[in-house]
């Protein structure tokens, strides 16, 4: 072996400590007159000693260890050892491994080239304003039109306060997770995009139904609604762990639309399998809006009559299920 | 297996009698106005009911005739009830329908012979087991005087007027004769059967004629009828029979089916011989596919007349069997009024326990609102419009789920959103239970709902009777 070498304390496949040995003799143990110390309760104060022969060859030797020195491979007790590299010793529960100066190593992984780290849009204090503000406005302007009655302070100062709750305590749950994996808790950001998925869950099926009414669309509308659903909720998801694991963002992307699309389709299994209960309702589109949102034709009655006769079929078609 | 368990066993219980819901189509509450809408139209049926509730009482000074000096002939007076009730006893029997599991009863009712080869009629829902569940059910007779129950099979029936022939394996000496002859108004009847399983009763009433527009004839008897007593007669003094005791509403009114079709369907039933259990559904599939028919044409024949509401003119009071009934509940909370008109043949056509059929029902709702902007306005509307009339009543081994299908559609100039749904039924195919629901488009802050029930119609008369109350709608404004 060469004249200087390196001892690897190992914990499991990856090196917990490295020490540079180059004069010999050495002396290993877990006492302090010891070169090299370890920390394990069965191994001796002095256990063993490597020392270089007058050939130059390392020799390690134990010093009398109430528990012994050990090869790993093939297992067997050793008074003494010639070292080679790669030679991994054990020693109480401690596993340590010889390897000289010369050892190659990997070739260097070719990173993209780094960029100057911009802030994103999330962690600016005025995008958190800006979302929190149109957040309540929004809740408050669903409120309002959707109650027809009389105006009712109560159920509008839910409005408020329910969303901006809801935010708050979402955004200490991730934030906590943040500071765990992160040492940082990330909280105004998290806050962001917490509000921003309410602001979501509020704009986007509002958006739908609007669109969904002026073009008559009739049955894949639930289905739409349901994407969009799991769309907002694997975004959020993928912004909200960004800011708590240190995965590659594809990798992460890649996870969470699989999580996602699993999640979808598990909670839809059932009706995809046939499984309808048996139901007294309508299921037809029931919004209304004011006739100034009407974009489709209106179809003379014969014609609405005509598309009908489908349904016969359809229902023709459940009497043979059982 | 997926029946329910019946109530105490009577074949007339309440939730047998068509006419004792006044309005089935009247919406569960959900806007917070529709209750108190439902509890006042309530009030207003019971107040003023198909038949106004008259002092069944006697009119006549005859609580001690007999005794009395004045020369009255023999045939005028009474006959004495006991006398009546021993020389009839036992031509009316009690009905058992045996469910095979169990290999007991799980309902009762009443019949009488009407043939010495051991005929007897009784009401179709008495025996409705048997011919819709063959394979489950059993009826058999219990004669007055003898303890032992004797099997009978199903001959025919007339499910449209809720009546059965059954027959006993054994000849019978006593037995009614069956003729059509309709008592005055206010004679006195006898009902008979067998109520809640007491034993043979015979009880007193009064005769008070057809029931008016109603859209399956009935009699108007006013005596006690109970549960138990279904498809025993009620008869004359002399002992002829008038009618099939079929349903009560309580306190006195009571309902017969007319003698006249319980002898049209003996006559059929003695020309048969067998009837496998797949023939007589057949059968009660025809004659539902008849009585669709019939009230298609009844339907198609008379102009459909108009109504206003608001701006608006929707379909009246399209046929005399229809009852119409109309209210705006007045609450200053509320920044909008909502008027409510409603129709329904308010009677229907018993299948089995679970599922009735042969209804028409329709209901509009006027939405108008001074105070609410057009998008405050399209939520309250949106909310009318979520909600659907009561389904007629079915379970999943009846129908299947609806399925729909809506469109924007053009009622001559006035924009509509409309809806037709259908679902079939199982047991009988060809027939379906409709609904077309709509709501006018042409204004912001006003605009009619409207919803049309069609329980047990062909696909085709059902879109053709649609599409007619559909035109029905106008905006004159």
């Amino acid at each position: 072996m060469d004249e200087v070498i390196f001892l690897e304390v190992l914990e499991g496949d990856a090196v917990h400590a490295r020490h540079r040995l180059e004069r010999f003799p050495v002396s290993v143990g877990r006492g302090y007159s010891n070169d090299v110390i370890l920390d394990d309760p069965k191994v001796s104060p002095e256990h063993l000693r490597i020392e270089r022969r007058e050939d130059g060859v390392l020799m390690l030797r134990d010093v009398g260890s109430h528990n012994g020195t050990f090869r790993v491979e093939p297992w067997a007790p050793l008074a003494e050892l010639e070292l080679t590299p790669d030679t991994r010793v054990a020693v109480g529960d401690t596993v340590l491994r010889f390897r000289p100066r010369n050892h190659p190593v990997e070739d260097t992984v070719v990173g993209p080239a780094p960029t100057a780290p911009r802030p994103r849009v999330f962690e600016q204090p005025r995008t958190f304003a800006l979302a929190l503000a149109a957040l309540v406005g929004a809740s408050l302007l669903e409120g309002y039109l959707t109650n027809y009655g009389r105006t009712d302070w109560g159920e509008l100062t839910v409005a408020v306060v329910a969303p901006l709750a809801l935010m708050f305590v979402w955004a200490g749950g991730w934030s906590v997770a943040s500071r765990i994996a992160r040492r940082q808790f990330h909280y105004r950001t998290h806050a962001a995009i917490g509000t921003l998925v309410l602001l979501g869950s509020i704009v986007i099926p509002a958006l739908l139904t609007l669109v969904g009414f002026s073009l008559a669309l009739g049955g894949g509308l639930p289905g739409v609604h349901y994407l969009a659903f799991l769309g907002l909720m694997g975004w959020g998801l993928y912004w909200h762990l960004r800011y708590v694991t240190r995965w590659d963002p594809r990798r992460l992307m890649r996870v969470l639309v699989v999580v996602t699309l699993v999640f979808g389709a598990l909670s839809r299994a059932g009706d995809w399998l046939g499984n309808e209960g048996f139901s007294e309702g309508l299921d037809f589109p029931r919004t209304l809006l004011p006739p100034a949102f009407r974009l489709a034709r209106a179809q003379p009655v014969e014609d609405f009559f005509e598309d009908t006769a489908g349904l016969q079929e359809q229902v023709d078609a459940l009497t043979k299920e059982e | 297996m997926g029946r329910p368990p019946r109530e105490r066993p009577t074949a007339l219980s309440a939730s047998d009698i068509p006419p004792a819901a006044p309005s089935p189509r009247a919406r569960r509450g959900g806007v917070g106005w529709d209750a108190s809408m439902f509890a006042f139209i309530l009030a207003a049926v019971l107040a003023q009911a198909p038949v106004a509730p008259v002092e069944p009482g006697p009119p006549t000074p005859d609580a001690g005739a007999p005794e009395a000096a004045l020369p009255v002939p023999i045939s005028a007076l009474p006959p004495a009830t006991h006398e009546l009730f021993q020389r009839i006893q036992g031509r009316v029997a009690q009905v058992r329908i045996i469910e095979r599991r169990s290999g007991t009863r799980s309902s009762i009712g009443s019949a009488f012979f009407v043939s010495a080869a051991g005929h007897a009629v009784t009401n179709y829902h008495v025996v409705s087991d048997v011919v819709i569940h063959p394979e489950d059910y059993t009826a058999e007779l219990v004669l007055s005087g003898s303890p032992e129950p004797v099997p009978v099979r199903l001959v025919d029936v007339d499910v449209v007027h809720d009546l059965a022939v059954i027959q006993m394996g054994t000849p019978v000496t006593d037995f009614f004769a069956l003729e059509d002859r309709e008592p005055p108004q206010g004679a006195r009847l006898f009902a008979m059967g067998n109520p809640r399983d007491l034993g043979t009763t015979i009880v007193e009433g009064t005769y008070n004629g057809f029931i008016q527009d109603a859209l399956y004839e009935r009699l108007h008897f006013s005596g006690a009828i109970n549960p138990g007593m279904s498809g025993g007669p009620t008869l004359t003094g002399e002992g002829r029979v008038v009618g099939i005791n079929v349903a009560t509403m309580g306190n006195q009114v009571g309902f017969l089916v007319p003698v006249r079709y319980a002898r049209e369907l003996l006559a059929r039933a003695l020309k048969e011989t067998a009837a496998d259990p797949q023939a007589l559904l057949d059968r009660v599939r025809a004659q539902l596919m008849d009585n669709q028919e019939r009230l298609t044409e009844r339907l198609m024949e008379a102009p459909l007349p108009k109504q206003a509401l608001g701006g608006y003119q929707v379909p009246g009071r399209w046929s005399p069997f229809l009852k119409c009934w109309g209210d705006t509940p007045h609450d200053p909370e509320v920044p909008y009024t909502v008027t409510n008109y409603q129709c329904s043949s308010e009677e229907d056509i018993y299948v089995s326990s679970n599922h009735r059929t042969g209804v028409v029902a329709y209901l509009h709702q006027h939405a108008t609102s001074q105070k609410l902007g057009a998008l405050r306005f399209s939520a309250l509307y949106s909310a009318l419009f979520a909600q659907d009339p009561d389904a007629v009543e079915a379970t999943r081994q009846d129908v299947t789920n609806y399925r729909c299908k809506s469109e924007f559609v053009d009622v001559g100039g006035l924009p509509v959103r409309a809806a037709l749904c259908l679902r079939a039924y199982r047991k009988f195919p060809g027939l379906y239970d409709v609904v077309l629901r709509a709501a006018t488009l042409n204004a912001g802050t006003s605009g009619v709902d409207t919803s049309l029930t069609l329980a047990g119609f062909t696909a085709d008369n059902g879109r053709k009777i649609a599409r007619r109350y559909l035109e029905g709608l106008s905006w004159t404004k």
